[in-house]
């Protein structure tokens, strides 16, 4: 898909702000703190109705307003032109698609898809469990709506039965009966997770090979909590697990505990690898999850580049440029404009929140 | 606006559905355009706030110790179909596809709203089944989370020992909802191809 025009009212520090794109490269360049993240964060909300850096809505409105509107105009491979129109107030969200109220989040998932690549994504190797697990259940979720039913009835499920062992008066009849609904889905999780990261592994260790150059073999690995993807077992564990959980208060087994981690060379690279190399490994994770979006969806996702040409050296850079979809929109940001090898960008000035186009550099 | 006026608003307010506006149109209607009608509304709500108590069968709306469907001799009292609320126990006698009689829990399972067992009308149910009068037990509780940990517990601590038959309906309806929102096709097509449960 690509994205043709983007109009923000009251989105963070933009008063109103309309853009369109020619082209297949944009770049918003200008100094921090002015409004170019805001941007990709906009384009960024069409895919799954959340925002890459917060998970807070009301961080999202205007200072001092109630509601921020976005509007989208979309080339879509299967939809043609489309329009998808996004008010966000503090405490909800309505969504419309060509004018008609879209109030199932399954319907809308995967049909507006977007990457973003951001300095944040350290954190994918660096940070905690649940960072990654966030990551995963997106990813999987945008594209699956198996997943997406699985992922919401486990844990709901997981938090009436946490609400009941809180309550220290679980009695084991009603702890049964919600394990009896959690264990289904959660052996579901774990089979699409496994699954799921084995075909992202493929793609990633191929750009990692593109982006690193070198002879490095690197690795996706699931650290599953409880490995066995099957219902039975997982209740038979759960079931056994009572008298540790009531002791805790809290469910100790399960995928909401899962992880899994990098390696370069065949060791964990959140302990050995260098800063470079672990740069390379989340932007290949980028890559992989954009091809992956464009398997299952028949959508070649837009790209958001975040402020991450400018922290590669110039090698990296071009190697992680030859290795992006080159069909693929891009729209990125930085302090300075890129280089020149790196092909011709509509440009916008951005300033205060004000966004201004810039002839188009060649 | 008076105080007691807005007194009472405040109370119209907590009603569910109603929100400041409507809660306020409501008052002045009563107060103010149509005073005739306040009369006969609160002897009516006197009247109603009297006589009507649950079925001590079922759990349903009724003005005796039974309700119509439970004193009604031509139901078959051998199929019970058990519904989380009264509105839904309207719906499906509206599909008139069901003969049977009726078991209302009064809620589900959710002990993050602090619901358990012994808040719902499962006593009851239990005693029915114990007299030996329930040939089969139809689940028509929500298809969410809590509803199906419900069912998960009713056939287990209820239903298990016996040798009662356990049928589910609520796989065709739509996700998450429960049978209020299905349309009488929908129920009556649900009820017919019900399935076993366990
Ligand atoms: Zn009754």
């Amino acid at each position: 898909m690509r994205l043709r025009k983007l109009t923000l009212r009251h989105f963070r520090n933009a008063g109103f702000a309309a853009l369109e794109f020619t082209g297949r490269q944009h770049f918003l360049v200008g100094a921090n703190g002015q409004g170019k993240t805001n941007l990709l964060e906009a384009a960024g909300l069409v895919t799954a109705l959340r925002s890459f850096r917060t998970t807070e809505n009301k961080l999202l409105v205007g200072h001092g307003q109630h509601c921020a509107a976005l509007a989208y105009v979309i080339e879509h491979e299967r939809q043609g032109e489309t329009h998808v129109t996004l008010k966000l107030r503090h405490d909800g969200k309505e969504l419309w698609c060509d004018q008609a109220r879209v109030t199932k989040l399954a319907e809308h998932l995967g049909k507006f898809p977007t990457v973003v690549f951001s300095s944040q994504d350290l954190q994918l190797v660096r940070g905690s469990p649940a960072q990654r697990r966030r990551w995963l259940d997106l990813t999987l979720a945008a594209m699956d709506a198996g997943y997406l039913r699985a992922l919401q009835t486990a844990t709901r499920a997981l938090a009436e039965r946490n609400a009941l062992l809180k309550s220290g008066r679980a009695s084991a009849a009603e702890l049964g009966a919600f394990e009896q609904t959690l264990a289904p889905a959660a052996a579901e999780l774990i089979a699409r997770r496994g699954a799921g990261l084995k075909t992202l592994e493929k793609s990633m260790q191929a750009a990692y090979a593109q982006i690193a150059d070198a002879a490095e073999p690197a690795s996706l690995v699931y650290e599953p909590n409880f490995a066995e993807a099957s219902a039975e077992a997982l209740l038979a564990r759960l079931e056994s697990g009572r008298a540790r959980d009531q002791q805790f208060r809290t469910t100790l087994t399960g995928p909401h505990r899962d992880d899994f981690h990098f390696t370069v060379k065949h060791t964990a690279a959140k302990d050995f690898a260098s800063e470079g190399q672990q740069r390379s490994l989340v932007l290949a994770l980028r890559i992989a999850q954009a091809a992956w979006f464009h398997e299952k969806s028949g959508v070649r996702p837009v790209l958001l580049a975040d402020d991450v040409l400018g922290e590669l050296d110039p090698a990296r850079r071009a190697r992680f440029w030859s290795a992006l979809d080159p069909e693929a929109q891009i729209i990125a940001t930085g302090t300075h404009l890129p280089a020149a090898e790196l092909g011709a960008w509509q440009v916008f000035e951005v300033a205060d929140g004000v966004f201004a186009e810039k002839e188009a550099v060649s | 606006m008076t105080p007691a006026f807005e007194k009472l608003q405040q109370h119209l307010k907590q009603l569910p559905g109603l929100g400041y506006r409507s809660s306020e149109r409501i008052a002045l209607h009563l107060l103010v355009e149509k005073p005739a009608r306040l009369a006969s509304l609160v002897s009516a709500l006197e009247a109603a706030a009297a006589a009507v108590r649950r079925c001590d069968r079922c759990g349903n709306l009724a003005e005796g110790p039974l309700c119509g469907i439970c004193a009604d001799e031509r139901r078959d009292r051998g199929l019970v179909c058990v519904v989380e609320h009264v509105p839904d126990l309207v719906a499906i006698e509206r599909s008139g596809a069901f003969r049977g009689t009726y078991h209302v829990l009064h809620g589900k399972l959710s002990p993050i709203h602090g619901v358990g067992p012994g808040d719902l009308n499962v006593a009851a149910l239990r005693g029915r089944i114990e007299a030996g009068e329930v040939g089969e037990l139809i689940l028509a509780l929500p298809n969410d989370v809590e509803g199906e940990a419900t069912c998960h517990y009713l056939t287990e601590h209820l239903a298990g020992a016996g040798e009662l038959k356990t049928t589910r309906i609520g796989f065709g309806l739509p996700s998450g909802g429960g049978v209020l929102y299905a349309d009488s096709v929908t129920l009556k097509s649900a009820l017919e191809g019900r399935r076993g449960y366990h």
